[in-house]
């Protein structure tokens, strides 16, 4: 047996062990969780383990196991198992791309081609790029250039070199180019000055003043021209041919410089000659380059509308995250005012409770103070009746001391009329007493009631905070603080209320 | 806010009790590999000890039921509080039992 094959078996091996490991673990679990242990049954499958582990090691010390294995046992005994091997392949058309080709003209990728690609073309005009390019002038930019007979010649160096003289070349024509393009603006700035001064005269401090932006500009002497946009420069030898001529003219000649002003012109307004086509490189590193050039102007503008993209997603998002803060702070806002509205109703409920009861306690005061005038009132009328008898007594009755006994008559009647009214008034003060109790279990109750409502308002106002806080949580802290406040402050009402309505309660048995 | 809440359970929880769901089942496996590794050395021996293999066995219950516990809280999108207080009223009832 191959080594791959001995490892996959062993594999196969190891996973199988796993598995009825853990197959014999789960018969082991269901006999204790049903309290129905079978040792046989557990022999049986701790065989089955120990056999696929004895293969294992067999495989792992390195002898082959003859037989079928036990990882072939576990398939069932339908023949689909088993791949038929070479000898008895069925009998069918099929066969696939592994088995041999048939005899057909059907050929895939796969196998080799019936001849080259590269054979002799077809007599006809029709070439594709890939071939050789045909003896014509026209020539795509995807082949190269055929190359003159003498530069196939050339080594790589000689190659370089050639390319580093053309890059030199290029370089210095465009220089030219732009001190042709400078010396052009400088002659137009300069023109109209140069018609009204004087030719003769030398370089003053006017031209000093406005030098021709050259790299190297000549020093102004007395006897020569003032320096001329035009003049040759270090760099660009060529266009400046003519310009020396016209600066050059004598100094004490009038006619002369305005000859040469319209050839200066002249020279000027000859737009500089187009660059030469840029060769198409014909090496392949300077196509490479060339590639690597356009690549990377495609890759940077590809960056470009990446970064200007990236802002837009930047900036929407903003305004997203913007648009969502605004609306968590309206909710927030809206809760808030909820929370407001519902203290105030709360406060409003206890201020009005306060009234009522204050009514009411005055209301009882009154009442007490007018029962207790009535009783004074009937203990007069008693007494002054108690008084008119005893004096009616005494008249008719005429005893040993009549005055005396008038005066007990009427002391025992007074004291009479008095336990009297003291039981009387003892009766009604309970039943007053009552009363108030009844009366300030009511308050009581309003009480709790005007507590409970403030305590919903509390909970509506955490809850509406509490949505409110998952939106924008920035202003929980302060929210949450001010609820508190007023709930405290609620609190204190309702506590402070307590306390008047139990001293009304205490006020008012003692003042009877 | 709350768009993968489940009940009161945040996404965070839901995640971690899956976490320790799959951590349960890979416990369990490898628990039920070593009860039928013991059950195979004691078929070697000739012999069967119930108590350890009960032991183990228990150890596999204990796994089962706090699988359970966990699949029921990521079904009915329990809290970790709750799913908690839900082990913790068990263990109670099962003391009290």
């Amino acid at each position: 047996m191959r080594k791959g094959a001995l490892k996959k078996k062993q594999r196969q091996l190891e996973e199988l062990l796993l598995d009825r490991r853990e197959a014999l673990g789960e018969l082991v679990l269901g006999m204790y969780v049903q309290n129905n242990w079978d040792d046989d049954l557990l022999a049986r499958g701790s065989a089955e383990v120990a056999e696929v582990e004895n293969e294992l090691n067999e495989l792992i010390a390195g002898n082959e196991p003859a037989g079928p294995s036990t990882t072939e046992k576990d398939f069932p005994v339908t023949g689909e198992h088993r791949l038929p091997s070479r000898e008895d392949y069925p009998e069918t058309g099929e066969y696939t791309a592994e088995h041999a080709i048939p005899e057909t003209g059907e050929h895939t990728a796969e196998h080799s081609l019936p001849e080259s690609a590269e054979h002799d073309y077809p007599p006809t005009g029709e070439y594709t790029a890939e071939h050789s390019v045909p003896e014509s002038a026209e020539y795509t930019a995807e082949q190269p250039l055929p190359d003159p007979p003498e530069e196939r010649k050339l080594s790589r160096a000689e190659k370089k070199r050639e390319k580093k003289r053309r890059k030199e070349q290029e370089r210095k024509e465009r220089e030219a180019a732009a001190a042709r393009e400078a010396a052009r603006t400088a002659a137009e700035s300069e023109e109209p000055r140069t018609e009204v001064v004087q030719p003769a005269k030398p370089a003053g401090p006017e031209a000093e003043k406005k030098p021709a932006p050259k790299p190297a500009p000549t020093p102004p002497s007395a006897t020569a021209p003032t320096p001329s946009a035009t003049g040759p420069t270090p760099s660009a030898p060529a266009p400046a041919a003519e310009t020396p001529a016209a600066a050059s003219a004598p100094a004490g000649e009038p006619e002369a410089p305005a000859k040469p002003a319209p050839e200066s012109g002249k020279a000027i307004d000859v737009p500089p000659p187009p660059a030469p086509p840029k060769p198409e490189p014909t090496d392949p590193l300077d196509r490479l380059e060339k590639q690597i050039e356009e690549h990377e102007a495609k890759a940077k503008t590809a960056i470009e509308a990446a970064k200007a993209s990236l802002k837009t997603d930047t900036r929407t998002e903003l305004s997203a995250i913007t648009r969502e803060v605004e609306t968590g702070r309206k909710d927030l806002d809206e809760s808030l005012k909820k929370a407001a509205a519902a203290i105030a109703q709360a406060e409003e409920k206890a201020a009005q409770a306060e009234a009522k009861l204050l009514r009411e306690t005055a209301a009882n005061r009154e009442s007490a103070a007018e029962w207790v005038r009535s009783q004074a009132a009937e203990i007069e009328a008693d007494a002054a009746l108690a008084a008119e008898m005893s004096s009616d007594g005494g008249k008719s009755d005429a005893g040993p001391d009549p005055v005396t006994a008038a005066r007990v008559a009427s002391l025992e009647a007074e004291l009479a009329a008095e336990r009297a009214s003291k039981e009387e008034a003892l009766t009604k003060a309970a039943a007053r007493l009552q009363e108030i109790e009844h009366n300030a279990k009511l308050a009581e109750a309003r009480v709790e009631a005007a507590e409970q409502a403030a305590a919903e308002a509390k909970k509506q106002a955490e809850i509406d905070a509490r949505t409110a806080a998952t939106r924008a949580g920035a202003d929980k802290a302060a929210e949450a603080e001010s609820r508190e406040a007023a709930v405290n402050w609620l609190r204190g009402q309702i506590a402070a209320l307590r306390q008047e309505i139990a001293k009304d309660a205490d006020k008012e048995p003692g003042g009877k | 806010m709350g768009l993968f809440r489940k009940g009161g359970q945040t996404g965070r929880e839901r995640r971690a009790m899956k976490d320790h769901l799959n951590e349960l089942d890979e416990m369990r496996r490898t628990h039920l590999a070593e009860l039928g590794k013991m059950t195979g050395e004691m078929a070697s021996e000739g012999r069967f000890d119930r108590q350890k293999l009960s032991e183990q066995a228990a150890e596999v219950v204990k796994i089962d039921r706090e699988a359970d516990l966990i699949a029921r809280g990521l079904e009915e999108g329990l809290t970790l509080q709750e799913l908690e207080e839900l082990a913790r009223g068990g263990d109670s009832g099962s003391r009290s039992r």
